[in-house]
């Protein structure tokens, strides 16, 4: 089975993509400098692709706590869940070594660590 | 942001003067490998994935030979800029089809809020601009003589 953990932060990586190029300001900013963004359509079906390796029920963890905030999943450090600055119980760190997909109990984003 | 400040986003370790890739899949690999190796990151293959992806919303190489692959992405803690030249020049879909012989890697995380790396790039593209730093950048082969161009 692929690491269900990679297949997420590639796919919200993938989200910001195309947010940001379908962001006025941002696209415009990117325009300026001379850059093409022509290509929104391959990778909304990349996007697609990527979506369907993933577990049906963990995506749709994401997507649900992807409505709350901006970005579901928050990188993790020196313990803390960098989405809320909450100190995460220390046993978080010798689960994420089983592959598990860890929640922050405070604030619900998924967690990734570095 | 002025040229001079470009001097603190970049480290000689993540400076590749003989590019070796001769196309674009491979320079990227190159380019995320050294990254990932002097960072000690983890997840080399989302960072590669993201590049790609960027790649396939419009090529990053908008000519006269220079690329600046860039995104963002959770793999990286922090803001990470690698300079790469390649003297024979490669094969990356550039707008105006020729060869790219200078490239700017530009990755950050998504909680960069202040939209630095954005600021990095358009600073990068600036002083490309410039033909005399464009030319010298082609020829550059160390560190100091790179700070030296942004110093110039």
């Amino acid at each position: 089975m692929e690491d269900q953990a990679k297949l997420l932060v590639a796919l919200q990586d993938l989200d910001l993509l195309i947010k940001e190029a379908r962001d006025s300001d941002t696209s415009t900013e990117l325009k300026e400098m001379g850059f093409k963004l022509d290509g929104v359509a391959k990778l909304q079906e990349a996007r697609d692709k990527l979506a369907k390796r993933i577990d049906p029920q963990l995506l749709n963890r994401y997507e649900r706590v992807a409505r709350s905030y901006d970005r579901a999943i928050v990188p993790v450090t020196d313990n803390f869940c960098l989405g809320c600055f909450v100190t995460l119980p220390t046993s978080y760190q010798s689960l994420q070594n089983k592959n598990q997909i860890l929640t922050c109990e405070s604030c619900g984003r998924i967690l990734y660590f570095p | 942001m002025k040229t001079e400040e470009l001097r603190e986003y970049f480290q000689e370790s993540l400076c590749i003067f003989n590019l070796q890739a001769r196309d674009k899949k491979s320079a990227l690999e190159e380019m995320v490998d050294r990254i990932s190796r002097e960072c000690r990151l983890k997840d080399r293959d989302i960072i590669l994935e993201m590049l790609l992806n960027r790649e396939s919303l419009g090529s990053t190489a908008i000519g006269k030979g220079v690329a600046f692959p860039h995104g963002r992405t959770l793999a990286i803690q922090e803001l990470t800029v690698l300079f790469a030249r390649s003297a024979d020049g490669v094969n990356f879909d550039s707008l105006d089809k020729k060869p790219t012989h200078l490239f700017f890697l530009i990755i950050a995380p998504p909680q960069d809020k202040e939209n630095l790396y954005l600021q990095v790039l358009g600073c990068v593209v600036e002083l490309i601009k410039n033909a005399s730093k464009r030319r010298k950048l082609m020829e550059v082969t160390s560190f100091p003589e790179l700070q030296a161009i942004f110093d110039s």
